[in-house]
C-alpha cells in the first residue's frame, strides 16, 4: 500500500481541527479514526494490482544513439477500474521516459504505454520489474504491486564511419575496373577471356582460345575474390581507455546534469571530457572494414579476444555479416584484464586454417606489446598477412605540441616519450613484415579501410 | 548469432512479483513472534519491578529499596500519625496541633529555610542539609566518613535503647550542652542532639538506617522510632511534586505559560506528529525498486601521459625531459634531412646547420648539448628544438 498527498494533506488540516474544537481530545480521535477508515475504505476498494497482466511488444534493437520504442499493454481483467500511476523501471543508461506514466485501465479493458529508450552504451538492456499504483476513489490511499514484464533492447554499435563507405567503394570499383588487368600476378585471378586489341600484352595472349574462335583472344585477370579476412579485437585493459570526443553522449561520462561522477563537481568540470573507449572506435573500424571486404567479395571473420574468446564470428553470408558483427559487438566489454596475446593468437591460428589477412585491433603500447604479442608475433605472421590498427590519442599530440610554461614543456616530453616509443614499436613490428595503421580517433576507420584497399590493389591478400 | 535469431517473441506473459498477504506473514511471523517476545518481557519486567516511577528517597509512600514507608507504617501501627508535608507553609500548619516531630530529609528544594527553622517542636535533620546551621544552630559538619554500623557509645536514651545502627555521612561538631552519639573515627559525632526553643534538635548523618532496605537490620528500626516515635505525630518533609511546577514559572498571577494556552494546543500538537508521519510515509514509498547497473570504467587513455609529466614535474627531471625532446626532434628530423636512422651526431649537425644556416656549435648545443640548468632553460630548449624542425620542414 502507499499513502497519497491528499491524505497528508487531511491529516494536516485535522490539526486545524483539533485546534480549535471545543473538545480537542475527542477531536484528535475522531480526525485519526476517520482518516484511518477512509483509508481503509480507500484501500478496499482501489483496483487489484496483482491480476493485471501486462503485454510488452516493440522494437528489440537500436543503434546507439538513437531511440527504440517499447510498448506495455497493461489489461485489467479484475472487476474494478485501475487508476493511478506505473512505472516501468529500466537501468540508468537504458535512459527510459517518462519514469513514471499515468494509467487509468476500466475493468475488462487493456490500455497500451509506450516508454522510449535512449541509450547511452552499448549492450543488452533489459526490464528490470513494472510498478503499479492504483489510487481509490477516494484519492488516499493506493495498492501498489510489482510485475515482472521481461523485455530486453539490444543497443548495437553505431557504426558512425559508414559515411566513409560510399568514397572507398567508389575506389574499390575503380580498383577492380583497372584491374581486369592483362598481367597476371599475385593475388589476381582469372576474370574472361576478349579479343585482342592492338596494345595488348602478347603473352596474356591465351592461344588455345585462339585456336577455336579464328580470332586472338586475351586472358584478363582481376583481383582475386574470396579472400578471408579475419578481424581480431582486442579486449584487455587497453581497449579502456577513452580516447578522442565521444560522438553519443555516454553513460558514465560527466555531462552537464551532473553524471555519475558528478560529485567531484569542479575537478570534473576542469578536467577534459572522457572521451569513447578504444574499444569503441575500433568496433566502428572493424564494422567499416568488413562492410568494404564483403562487398569486395572477401570472408569476413570477427574475433573478440583478451583472456578468452569474447566473440566469433564465422561463415556469415555476405548480406547478413554487418547485423551479426554488430550484434556479436553489442555486449562486449573491456575487460580490466591484460590480454594474454599468446592465446590470442593460438586462437587466431585454430580458426585461420588459410592464409588470411589477419587485423588486429589493438593499443599500440610498448610495454604491452614487449610482454605480449612480440615474442608469438613470428608464429602469426609466418602463416598469415598482419596488420596491426592502433588507436592513437588526440591528447598526447595536443600535448607534444604545448611548449609555452615549464609545465607544459615537462607534459610535451612525457607525450613526446609515449610517441617515441610508439613509433619505435611500429618500427620494430614493420621488421617482422606487419603493416601497422596507426590513427588518431576519427581517422582510425578511413586510414584502415584504405590500408586494406591498399594491399587489395597490391595483390597482398 | 543472427538478427532473426535473438529477437524475442512479440508479447511475453508477466509475472506478479510482489509479496501477497500470506507470504509476507509467513515471512514475518517469526520475527514478529520475536518482537512480541520481547516487549512481553519488557512489560513483566517493568510490572513486576514494582517502582512506578523513580523512587523518593526516604518518602513515607515510596515502597521501593531507598524509600521509608516502612517505617512509617512501624510508626502508624504504634498510633504516630504521619503527615506528608511537601511545603513549609503546610508543615507549620501541622505544627499548630503541637505535640509533633518534624523530620526534614531534604532542604535543597525549600525556598525559605530560615521560615522552616522557626517550626517549634522536635526536629529530626537528616543528613548534611543546606542551611543545617539554621536547623541546628552550632552544629557543624566536620567530614565524610563511611556508611557503616556503630555503637552509640553515648547517654542519649534513644541511641542507648536502639544499640548499634548503620550510620554514618556526615559527622558532627556537638556544641556546647549538646550530646553527641555514634562516634565517628575522627573526633565528630554522627549523631547529635541537642535542646532547641521548643523541644529537641537531632541531626543525624544519614538516613540510611530509615530506608526500606536497612531498616530490619542492627537497632535501626529501634532508633527510627526512638527518635520519631516519641511524639503523637510525625510531619514528614517531603520534597514537592515536579509536576505543580506552578512555583517557579507562575507570572505575577500565579499563572504558568501552560495555563495561558488554550487547551487544544497539546492535543493539536499530537495531530500534526500524525500529520508528519503521514506525510513520512507518503513521500518514503518509493515506486517501484532502485536499479543498480554496473557501468564500464572510465578512464581516459592519456592519464598514464599525463602522470608521466607530472612525475617529470615534480621531480624537476631536465635532464630526462631534455633527452626526450631531443631524441623526438632528431627522430623526426632525419628522414627530412634523407640521413639514415642510424646518422652519427656530427652528420646531423651539419646537415641541420647546412639547412637551417644556423651556428652549427648552437645547433649542436641544442640536440646533443647538456642537461639545462633551470626550467626556464628547458623551455627555451624545447623552443629552439621547434624552431629548427619548422625551419628544416619549410626548407
Amino acid at each position: 500500500m502507499a499513502l497519497t498527498g491528499r491524505a497528508a494533506l487531511v491529516a494536516a488540516l485535522g490539526v486545524v481541527v483539533v485546534l480549535v474544537a471545543p473538545r480537542p481530545g475527542a477531536a484528535l480521535a475522531g480526525v485519526c479514526l476517520v482518516l484511518a477508515a477512509a483509508i481503509l475504505v480507500d484501500l478496499a476498494l482501489a483496483g487489484s494490482v496483482r491480476p493485471l497482466r501486462l503485454h510488452r511488444s516493440g522494437e528489440t534493437l537500436v543503434r546507439l544513439g538513437q531511440q527504440a520504442a517499447v510498448e506495455l499493454v497493461v489489461e485489467n481483467p479484475g472487476s474494478r477500474r485501475v487508476r493511478g500511476v506505473l512505472r516501468d523501471a529500466w537501468p540508468p543508461s537504458a535512459g527510459a521516459s517518462p519514469r513514471v506514466m499515468r494509467l487509468d485501465v476500466p475493468p475488462g479493458e487493456r490500455r497500451r504505454l509506450t516508454v522510449t529508450l535512449t541509450p547511452t552504451r552499448r549492450g543488452d538492456r533489459e526490464s528490470v520489474a513494472v510498478t503499479v499504483r492504483s489510487v481509490g476513489p477516494l484519492g488516499l490511499a493506493a495498492r501498489q504491486g510489482r510485475h515482472r514484464s521481461p523485455w530486453a533492447v539490444r543497443v548495437l554499435p553505431p557504426f558512425l564511419s559508414r559515411k566513409h563507405l560510399p568514397a572507398r567503394l567508389a575506389r574499390l570499383r575503380e580498383l577492380e575496373g583497372r584491374h581486369p588487368a592483362l598481367v597476371r600476378g599475385q593475388g589476381t585471378e582469372f576474370d574472361s577471356l576478349r579479343e585482342y586489341v592492338v596494345g595488348d600484352d602478347v603473352r596474356s595472349i591465351d592461344w588455345r582460345a585462339t585456336a577455336r574462335r579464328h580470332d586472338v583472344v586475351v586472358r584478363t585477370w582481376r583481383p582475386e575474390r574470396d579472400r578471408r579476412v579475419l578481424i581480431v579485437l582486442d579486449t584487455g585493459r587497453t581497449s579502456a581507455g577513452r580516447v578522442g570526443e565521444a560522438p553519443v553522449p555516454l553513460a558514465g561520462a560527466p555531462s552537464e546534469g551532473g553524471g555519475p561522477v558528478g560529485g567531484h563537481g569542479a575537478a570534473a568540470a576542469a578536467r577534459p571530457v572522457p572521451g569513447w573507449p578504444r574499444l569503441d572506435w575500433s568496433m566502428d573500424a572493424a564494422l567499416l572494414l568488413s562492410a568494404l571486404a564483403a562487398r569486395a567479395g572477401d570472408r569476413v571473420d570477427f574475433l573478440a579476444h583478451d583472456r578468452a574468446v569474447r566473440a566469433w564470428v564465422s561463415g556469415a553470408s555476405r548480406t547478413e555479416l554487418l547485423s551479426s558483427l554488430v550484434n556479436a559487438m553489442a555486449p562486449i566489454e573491456a575487460e580490466l584484464v591484460e590480454a594474454d596475446s599468446r592465446g590470442m593468437v593460438s586462437a587466431i591460428l585454430a580458426r585461420a586454417k588459410r592464409r588470411c589477412l589477419v587485423v588486429l585491433l589493438t593499443d599500440l603500447n610498448a610495454a604491452a606489446l614487449d610482454e605480449g604479442l612480440m615474442p608469438v608475433l613470428p608464429q602469426l605472421s609466418s602463416r598469415h598477412l598482419v596488420l596491426v590498427a592502433a588507436v592513437s590519442d588526440p591528447r598526447v599530440a595536443d600535448m607534444a605540441a604545448r611548449k609555452g610554461t615549464a609545465e607544459e614543456v615537462y607534459d610535451a616530453a612525457a607525450a613526446e616519450r609515449t610517441r617515441l616509443d610508439r613509433r619505435r614499436i611500429t618500427a620494430r613490428l614493420r621488421r617482422h613484415g606487419v603493416e601497422v595503421v596507426d590513427a588518431p580517433p576519427e581517422d582510425i576507420a578511413p586510414a584502415l579501410a584504405d590500408a586494406y584497399l591498399a594491399l587489395k590493389a597490391a595483390g597482398r591478400l | 548469432m543472427s538478427l532473426t535469431g535473438m529477437g524475442p517473441a512479440e508479447t511475453r506473459q508477466s509475472a506478479p512479483t510482489s509479496p501477497t498477504a500470506r507470504s509476507l506473514w509467513r515471512a514475518s511471523r517469526m520475527a514478529m513472534l520475536l518482537g512480541l517476545l520481547i516487549v512481553a518481557a519488557a512489560v513483566a519486567t517493568v510490572a513486576l519491578g514494582g517502582g512506578g516511577g523513580p523512587s523518593r528517597r526516604l518518602d513515607p509512600d515510596d515502597t521501593s529499596l531507598a524509600g521509608s514507608k516502612a517505617l512509617a507504617q512501624l510508626l502508624r501501627a504504634r498510633g504516630v500519625t504521619v503527615d506528608r508535608a511537601d511545603s513549609v507553609t503546610r508543615a507549620r500548619e501541622l505544627a499548630r496541633s503541637g505535640d509533633r516531630v518534624l523530620l526534614i530529609t531534604d532542604t535543597s528544594y525549600v525556598l525559605d529555610p530560615a521560615g522552616l527553622a522557626t517550626i517549634p517542636g522536635d526536629r529530626v535533620v537528616v543528613g548534611d542539609l543546606y542551611r543545617v546551621d539554621l536547623l541546628a544552630p552550632g552544629v557543624r559538619s566536620s567530614a565524610q566518613v563511611g556508611e557503616r554500623s556503630r555503637e552509640p557509645e553515648c547517654p542519649l536514651p534513644a541511641a542507648r535503647a536502639a544499640g548499634s545502627a548503620f550510620i554514618g555521612g556526615a559527622s558532627f561538631t556537638a556544641p556546647r550542652g549538646a550530646t553527641g552519639c555514634y562516634p565517628a573515627d575522627d573526633d565528630g559525632w554522627t549523631l547529635v542532639s541537642m535542646p532547641n526553643a521548643g523541644g529537641t534538635t537531632t541531626v543525624v548523618g544519614s538516613g540510611e538506617f530509615m530506608t526500606n532496605r536497612r531498616l530490619a537490620e542492627d537497632g535501626n528500626a529501634a532508633l527510627a522510632l526512638n527518635l520519631l516515635g516519641s511524639a503523637k505525630a510525625v510531619t514528614w518533609l517531603v520534597e514537592p511534586p515536579e509536576d505543580g511546577a506552578g512555583d517557579t514559572v507562575a507570572g505575577p498571577d500565579g499563572q504558568s505559560v501552560y495555563d495561558l494556552m488554550p487547551p487544544g494546543v497539546g492535543w493539536a500538537v499530537a495531530m500534526a506528529a500524525v500529520a508528519v508521519l503521514v506525510t513520512g510515509l507518503w513521500r518514503g514509498r518509493r515506486l517501484g525498486p532502485v536499479v543498480t547497473e554496473r557501468l564500464p570504467v572510465v578512464v581516459r587513455a592519456a592519464e598514464t601521459v599525463e602522470g608521466r609529466g607530472r612525475l617529470y614535474r615534480a621531480r624537476r627531471a631536465r635532464g630526462r625531459a631534455a633527452d626526450v625532446l631531443r631524441a623526438g626532434a632528431i627522430d623526426r628530423l632525419l628522414p627530412r634531412l634523407g640521413l639514415a636512422p642510424d646518422a652519427g651526431r656530427n652528420e646531423v649537425v651539419a646537415a641541420v646547420a647546412a639547412r637551417t644556416g644556423q651556428d652549427a656549435v648552437q645547433v649542436g648545443a641544442a640536440l646533443y648539448g647538456h642537461e639545462p640548468t633551470d626550467d626556464a632553460g628547458l623551455v627555451a630548449l624545447a623552443q629552439y628544438l621547434d624552431s629548427i624542425e619548422r625551419t628544416v620542414g619549410e626548407h
